[in-house]
């Protein structure tokens, strides 16, 4: 509940700001905000073309301006109507709280806006998002009976601790193969988890499916994913042009992490991963079964609000293993091993074959190591494929 | 195990496999990473309640989740058992930051951030159980009566509110009388076209039973329903492709 009291210092407040100018006192404020005014100013400029044209130009109607009231009127005699505008936001934004103080209460937009990061996992934030509600005592799967801490009202309740270590392990595997330029693939085909997926995948320069998953697209990829566009990038994640002829001849790639927000609706998903060797992520609700992903993590998956945040999460681990990654880029060493069998076209060899440095320092065992030094040498690429599905948003790519 | 498919579970045992046969040329870039980040124990079944030495328990009882159950329990029954209508009341059951019970003080039955409901009555019940050491019934008492005088409250307010709001000019909806009203009028229309119905069945068995004698009531036709009859042309031949429609058994037609 939104509980609104009133602010003890809202009249010093006041009379605060009031004394001060109002110029100088908004000056400070355009400073900060001036990237987003100048969207708005692009908007209001055809209204205010418009305006202007239309009506008189000398009779403008007279508006209350809480700024020019008190500024000297020559500063303000030829000020437009966006600009007028834009000053009231500024003033509504400074004095429109005062005199109550709003306690904090649950926003669910600041879930997709700024989501919650490992670091910030508590019982209270999985609790109030409802992640321990399970199913009736009835549809349960009794491999889960570890992550259940007891029965309510008829329905099995998931023990928070297990759900916090087990997100927070899962967090740290996206963190890892993030920084490792690892493919991630968020999954979540369930009405209203597009968002909190896309979301993940956008934090986490990774990609992100919530429509039907059509089968085969890894058992079979060579056949329903040929069409998509692969390109080739260079450490710090430029597209390097040229590889063309290269990439026609590649294999179809597969992602080397999947996380999924419904695994009861994806099967086929999660069965396609288990045959081609591919560590899973899901999130198993008391009547799924936790076997069919490598990594579960037992909460709710029919609440929105758990997705969500559980979604922010591992998006926000990725992110800083992104971070990581390009850090270590711009310093020149890259943390993967890169792609093998190519060719750098001949335009860009005679270029970096003079710049050539030693090599790049790479982050693996030397056992696991490939014997492509010249790759290393020239620091060079890593596939990416853009999905089929990830690019719906998006126009195709002939 | 048959059932069970530990592929996924087995996913960088499978990628050493693959690559100690020498089918792949190299292990994948995340064998590290799950090398340092195992996965969880699975199909593991904790022990939930403990085995009693007295007879032989089921055991397969004894790996099931237990019930959670708070002493609160007993007073929700009872208050929700003498206040029926309290549970049809809606709920809000979102929680802000999850911390939200912590900061009540239950030394009021209102707190600030809470619905007054019967959730209020029980945690005050056993706030003055606690702290003013009262016995059960006599809590149960106190609470209920405090959230009494705030229900009646709210509905002073309510019903002052609707005053004031016709005074100025507000209508509403359909009240309850009104809606009833309209039920019953139209049950009472259904009624007497049912009732008509019997009478004209009753009167037409009559009527057939009496074949001889003519009724000299009002079947007789006057003016112009009597010169439309004339005009009237029955639809049906006799004798004809089409035939005639069946207007009844042997007794109309004798």
């Amino acid at each position: 509940m939104i509980i609104r009291s009133v602010a003890r210092a809202g009249r010093r407040a006041l009379v605060q700001t009031s004394s001060q100018p109002w110029r100088r006192f908004l000056a400070t404020q355009t400073d900060t905000i001036e990237t987003t005014a100048e969207n708005s100013f692009k908007q209001f400029h055809s209204l205010e073309a418009q305006f202007n044209a239309t009506a008189p130009p000398q009779e403008a109607v007279p508006s209350f301006d809480p700024a020019a009231a008190s500024a000297p009127a020559s500063a303000h005699v030829t000020d437009s109507v966006a600009e007028q505008y834009h000053r009231f936001k500024q003033s509504q934004a400074l004095i429109g709280k005062l005199g109550s103080y709003i306690t904090p209460h649950y926003q669910p937009h600041t879930l997709l806006s700024n989501p919650p990061s490992p670091a910030d996992v508590t019982l209270e934030l999985l609790l109030a998002s409802e992640a321990h509600q399970g199913h009736a005592t009835s549809l349960w799967n009794p491999a889960n009976a570890r992550y259940i801490h007891g029965i309510r009202q008829g329905v099995h309740i998931i023990s928070l601790e297990a759900t916090a270590a087990h997100l927070r392990r899962a967090a740290k595997v996206v963190q890892e193969v993030s920084r490792r330029g690892g493919l991630v693939l968020f999954v979540g085909t369930r009405d209203g988890q597009d968002r909190a997926v896309a979301r993940a995948s956008e934090l986490a320069k990774g990609y992100h499916l919530f429509e039907r998953w059509i089968p085969g697209s890894i058992t079979n990829g060579q056949q329903i994913l040929s069409k998509c566009r692969t390109k080739v990038v260079n450490g710090k994640d430029e597209e390097i042009p040229g590889f063309e002829e290269q990439l026609m001849e590649r294999p179809v790639l597969r992602p080397d992490l999947v996380v999924c927000m419904n695994p009861l609706e994806n099967y086929v998903l999660l069965h396609e991963c288990a045959l081609n060797n591919i560590p899973t992520i899901g999130v198993i609700d008391t009547n799924a079964d936790p076997t069919w992903v490598t990594y579960p993590i037992p909460a709710n998956d029919d609440s929105l609000r758990c997705i969500q945040v559980i979604a922010g999460v591992l998006g926000r681990a990725g992110e800083a293993g992104q971070k990581q990654r390009l850090e270590l880029a711009e310093t020149g060493r890259v943390t993967y091993r890169p792609a093998d069998n190519l060719v750098l076209p001949e335009a860009l060899q005679e270029k970096t074959v003079a710049a050539a440095e030693p090599g790049a320092e790479m982050d693996l065992d030397e056992s696991l190591e490939d014997a492509d030094e010249l790759a290393d040498k020239l620091d060079m690429a890593n596939n990416r494929e853009m999905s089929n599905h990830a690019a719906r948003a998006i126009k195709k790519i002939d | 195990m048959g059932r069970y498919d530990f592929r996924p579970m087995r996913v960088r045992q499978t990628a050493k496999a693959l690559f100690d046969a020498r089918r792949n040329d190299s292990l994948p870039q995340w064998y590290n990473i799950i090398g340092d980040i195992p996965p969880s124990e699975t199909l593991a079944r904790p022990l939930q309640r403990a085995p009693t030495t007295k007879k032989a328990r089921k055991p397969s009882r004894m790996f099931q989740p237990l019930p959670i159950a708070y002493p609160e329990d007993k007073l929700r029954s009872e208050f929700f058992g003498d206040h029926p209508w309290e549970l049809a009341r809606p709920r809000i059951i979102v929680e802000d930051s999850g911390n939200d019970a912590k900061h009540y003080d239950w030394s009021n039955i209102v707190q600030p951030g809470k619905q007054l409901d019967g959730e209020s009555v029980v945690q005050r019940q056993m706030w003055l159980m606690k702290h003013r050491a009262m016995s059960k019934p006599m809590a149960y008492d106190v609470a209920r009566r405090e959230f009494y005088f705030h229900r009646h409250r709210e509905d002073i307010r309510r019903r002052v509110a609707q005053e004031e709001a016709l005074y100025v000019g507000a209508y509403f909806g359909k009240g309850p009388m009104e809606i009833g009203m309209e039920l019953e009028d139209r049950t009472w229309e259904g009624w007497k076209r049912w009732a008509r119905e019997q009478l004209d069945d009753e009167e037409a068995a009559r009527a057939q039973l009496f074949s001889a004698a003519p009724s000299t009531e009002s079947t007789a036709l006057e003016g112009e329903e009597f010169e439309a009859a004339l005009e009237e042309v029955q639809s049906s031949v006799p004798q004809s492709k089409a035939g005639q429609p069946a207007l009844g058994g042997a007794a109309i037609h004798p």
